[in-house]
């Protein structure tokens, strides 16, 4: 009887391994006819750590999607994204990319994430795909090859810009430097200030470190409330900006927040409130529902009717990202990867919703102008527009 | 570090303490009972802040939002207790451990896919001011936290020292079979447990979404975590320890960040876990276990 | 060797190639973590952060040593095992579910000191680590460790092991210094987590400490349990299961990860001793088969 009911459960065994290696087969089929359609491939995470900016970017590229298929498709195709999840880890990552490959796409979108890109852009690369990451600002990515590129404001130019812009515009000497230790972009982001501030001869007072996740400032903020600066400059994400803030205004500082664009979402205020009024941003994007123009403008009023909330900046930035490739397609008049790689490194003045887009002669991007947008009454306004100089 | 900063610092630190010890509190006393380690309490938890910022949406003030999440984590608790360990009891120890590994992961994902995978704010819902008192400042939501967390911890000392229902916990977890021998229903008893566990968690969930003003499905993840080393660090199984050892972990982790040791957050609760267990292992409340021949 | 991935790659799809490598690497480490809880029975709640040693320590000596492969992997694994007993000592004074929580702690610390160190690239990572794994590399390594682990648990020490996870007391009576058998299994376990690490690390190219927190560890830890505590062929069932089921589940889209965790549940409850436990293989299959002879000689006879 025992022994029975152990080899049942051993058949069963066997049989989920059966259904697995059955399962496998079934997900390879649709390799074959990539003729009719041409395929991009959206790699990110819908759920994990990471979720809450693999989502938006879907969002943003399903929108460009439908807009190019409404206006005729592309080459006289219709468009289609290729989505699947690797819940924010690293070695799922390469698995997703490699299985978007094997399903024939042409360019991939993602990961919004500096990690996984360069996971993602090694395979890309060596299977000559072209990968377009509408999120990854750290350093390494372009340099993986000429199949890698990206559509982020680059902090490297935007920083020292915005530097200049506070001390000279805003009058301040003085910051205060918070960073999120186990965020590449903001450990990035933290060290491209602290050159450009000591280019500029701004002294940093203190200096905190938090983590995202983390839900409790408290401490880092008393041990900042001692200290005489003009102004905070957080590197981090928007969560962790909102709550850090909200902790200021409990602690009874009235200091205002500047920090990348890694701070661009509705969910700033929606999480602060009043703690981040008065808080800059800068971007490439021109967010301000009332002072932006053209496409911009419509792209926001047809994200908010289709969505029902404000786009951020990963939603932007992943409508231009497939809106680039698409471009690219129809001027090399093929969806070759080889051949289109070449007209989106051509890719100059291209005007985006997240920005004016030209790929240097390193492939870097180049925006310009970066606004700096400051938070007012729960929305975006736009407090200065600032060329960046090459 | 002047006086006013280190004292500003400890409330800073108690706050936090006695919310890692709400959560703890959950952890020590299903470990004291049927030692598992529960891994789904976090989830727990952050299913009460769920449901306690729906309620403040729907315009619930506090109370009312406090006691519908511990009505709800309730019901949540003793069914995950029904169906992913009363089947696995008497079977190897590690058993229901991956059982509740399974559970959290469900947990987390449900809510990620029913409210996104966004932090979403806590409405107002107490005008905050900032009262000093002597050197230091202390805010309505941080007195509304301690006090909280003081009358539920309090109220809960009672249950177990007082009640039959307390006296029944007490005998079970001293030796489960023999409970069961006495008459005792051993299976109402750990229900109970749960039930009483997630009520704390669920108030500690909604404190906490008040007091950071964001609730997010992960939030149960590191916060579970660091409250089960308050658990080991005060003695797991010891309900007095679970309160000592969060209060000791959340200053601890402050005034680590104070000296600018912020990068090293979560690496100050797990190395002070390291040393107590070393130096204490049974905690620093704990009874210490005898090995028997 | 990459030669005849290569190769391999005209016939099978690339995606199942990636799998099955990261399956492999999967079945090194949670070969090693079988080593130390199933064998021994010592809760181990830290075993990828042996994983991170491994793969850091591979990577960086490939890095700036630029040492042949094979090498590099080694001094990985060794450095897992340095590390295993370095944790292993002073926790060995804990027994249960202690040494479990102690482990724990040891591999969040770890994933911090990466996360701030100058030298893994803190929390940006540690990119540019050349491609050197390959399929054939990976199962090598994987058949290699099986065996060690099978000749392992059938010596003297692993007897030896098996009597400590028995009965401790017992075990010292009978002259068994249980410490010291204790440890050698944690570095030993943990050197084949190395191995796993330096494989993931020549993968990928590209680490970053947030792959080796303590989800991971658990996950390894479910694999092995799943599989049946103590048995080789669950430890292989159990991380195929649980390394596949993700993969197979992605047809439930944003319901996968909600499936696998009803799925480790359920497992659970139906094979409370994992698919695998209790069963002795070897024994089942001489069992079948000389029930089949005993079958097929009786009618004749």
């Amino acid at each position: 009887m025992y022994r029975k009911k152990k080899l049942t459960a051993l058949v069963v065994g066997l049989l989920f391994v059966f259904a697995v290696i059955t399962g496998c087969g079934g997900g390879g089929q649709d390799t074959a006819g990539g003729d009719e359609v041409i395929k991009i491939g959206f790699l990110g995470a819908k759920t994990g750590t990471h979720a809450a900016y693999g989502v938006p970017t879907l969002k943003g590229m399903q929108m460009a999607v439908e807009d190019i298929n409404a206006a005729g498709g592309l080459l006289g195709k219709q468009v289609v994204i290729i989505e699947d999840d690797h819940r924010s880890q690293s070695s799922e990552g390469a698995t997703v990319t490699q299985k978007l490959i094997t399903k024939g796409v042409v360019a991939i979108v993602g990961d919004p994430t500096t990690g996984i890109t360069k996971i993602a852009g090694e395979i890309a690369q060596s299977a000559g795909v072209v990968l377009l990451s509408a999120g990854a600002v750290g350093e390494g990515v372009v340099e993986i090859g000429d199949y890698i590129y990206r559509n982020t404001l680059l902090d490297k130019l935007a920083a020292p810009v915005v530097t200049k812009y506070l001390k000279e515009e805003l009058g301040w000497e003085k910051v205060a430097l918070v960073t999120s230790t186990n965020n590449d972009y903001s450990v990035g982001l933290s060290k491209l200030f602290r050159n450009s501030l000591a280019e500029h001869g701004m002294e940093i007072v203190t200096e905190q470190s938090i983590q995202d996740g983390d839900q409790s400032f408290s401490a880092q903020v008393t041990a900042m409330s001692g200290k005489q600066f003009d102004g905070i400059i957080f590197t981090g994400y928007y969560t962790e900006g909102a709550l850090f803030m909200k902790e200021v205004r409990a602690q009874g500082l009235d200091h205002v927040m500047v920090g990348g664009d890694g701070l661009l979402a509705p969910a700033l205020w929606e999480l602060g409130g009043d703690a981040v009024e008065g808080s800059m941003v800068y971007t490439g994007f021109e967010a301000d529902p009332e002072g932006a123009t053209g496409k911009t403008l419509d792209f926001i009023k047809r994200y908010q009717e289709k969505y029902g909330e404000l786009p951020d900046m990963f939603a932007a930035q992943g409508y231009d990202a497939v809106m680039l490739i698409a471009d690219a397609i129809a001027a090399a008049g093929s969806d070759d990867p080889a051949e289109f790689k070449e007209t989106l490194k051509q890719t100059a003045d291209w005007q985006g919703v997240s920005g004016t887009i030209t790929f240097g002669p390193d492939r870097e991007p180049i925006k310009s102008p970066v606004y700096l947008l400051e938070v007012k009454d729960g929305g975006w306004t736009i407090k200065a527009v600032i060329p960046v100089d090459l | 570090m002047d006086l006013q900063t280190l004292l500003q610092q400890m409330i800073n630190g108690i706050t936090l303490g006695s919310t890692y010890a709400l959560i703890a509190l959950g952890y020590t006393m299903v470990y004291g009972i049927i030692k598992l380690i529960n891994f789904a309490h976090g989830d727990v938890y952050m299913i009460g802040a769920f449901v306690g910022l729906a309620m403040v949406v729907m315009g619930a003030n506090i109370w009312l939002a406090i006691f519908v999440a511990m009505i709800a984590c309730l019901c949540v608790a003793v069914t995950i207790e029904r169906v992913a360990y009363r089947p696995l009891r008497g079977s190897i120890r590690l058993a229901p451990l991956i059982s509740s590994i399974g559970v959290s992961i469900f947990l987390q994902t449900l809510m990620t896919l029913m409210k996104g995978p966004q932090p979403v704010g806590f409405p107002k819902v107490i005008t905050n001011t900032i009262y000093t008192v002597g050197l230091v400042k202390i805010s309505t939501v941080q007195i509304v936290i301690l006090v909280v967390a003081a009358v539920l911890m309090i109220g809960l000392q009672l249950i177990i020292k007082r009640t039959k229902m307390g006296k029944a916990m007490r005998a079970t977890s001293e030796d489960l079979h023999t409970a069961s021998l006495m008459g005792i229903n051993v299976n109402a008893v750990i229900s109970f447990t749960f039930a009483l566990g997630a009520v704390l968690a669920a108030a500690g969930g909604v404190l906490v979404g008040m007091y950071f003003n964001s609730v997010f499905p992960l939030m149960g993840v590191m916060a579970g975590l660091k409250a089960f080393c308050a658990a080991v660090v005060g003695g797991i199984g010891s309900v007095p320890g679970a309160v000592l050892g969060g209060l000791f972990l959340g200053v601890a982790e402050v005034l680590g960040v104070a000296m600018g040791l912020g990068s090293y957050r979560d690496a100050i609760a797990f190395g002070l876990l390291i040393l107590v267990l070393l130096f204490r292992p049974s905690g620093l409340l704990g009874q210490p276990e005898q090995r028997k021949v | 060797m990459s030669m005849l991935d290569d190769f391999l790659r005209q016939f099978i799809n690339p995606y199942y190639i990636q799998v099955l490598m990261l399956l492999g690497i999967y079945l090194i480490a949670a070969l090693g973590l079988h080593l130390i809880t199933g064998v021994t029975g010592q809760l181990s709640f830290g075993h990828a952060a042996f994983m991170s040693v491994g793969a850091y320590g591979a990577a960086l000596i490939n890095l700036h040593l630029d040492l042949p492969f094979l090498i590099c992997l080694l001094a990985g694994g060794l450095l897992a095992a340095l590390a295993g007993v370095f944790v292993g000592f002073p926790s060995m004074r804990l027994a249960g579910d202690y040494l479990g929580i102690a482990t724990l702690g040891f591999g969040e610390i770890l994933r911090v000191v990466f996360m701030n160190l100058e030298i893994t690239g803190g929390a940006r990572g540690l990119a540019g680590i050349p491609r050197e794994t390959s399929l054939l590399t990976i199962y090598v390594l994987v058949i290699l460790t099986i065996f060690a682990l099978h000749r392992l648990q059938n010596s003297r020490f692993g007897r030896a092991l098996v009597a400590i996870r028995e009965d401790e007391i017992a075990a010292e009576c009978m002259g068994i210094k249980s410490l010291w058998y204790k440890v050698g299994a944690f570095a030993i376990g943990s050197f084949f987590a190395g191995i796993a690490g330096g494989l993931y690390a020549h993968l990928l190219q590209y680490l970053n400490p947030g792959d080796f927190g303590f989800a991971r560890s658990f996950e390894l830890l479910c694999f092995v349990v799943l599989g049946g505590l103590g048995s080789i062929p669950g430890t292989v069932l159990g991380t195929t299961i649980l390394t596949l089921a993700p993969e197979v589940l992605r047809f439930s889209s944003e319901y996968r990860m909600m499936m696998y965790g009803l799925l480790m549940v359920i497992m659970m409850i139906f094979r409370p001793r994992g698919l695998l436990g209790g069963v002795d293989l070897m024994r089942l299959v001489k069992r079948v088969l000389g029930s089949r002879r005993r079958g097929t000689a009786t009618p004749a006879g």
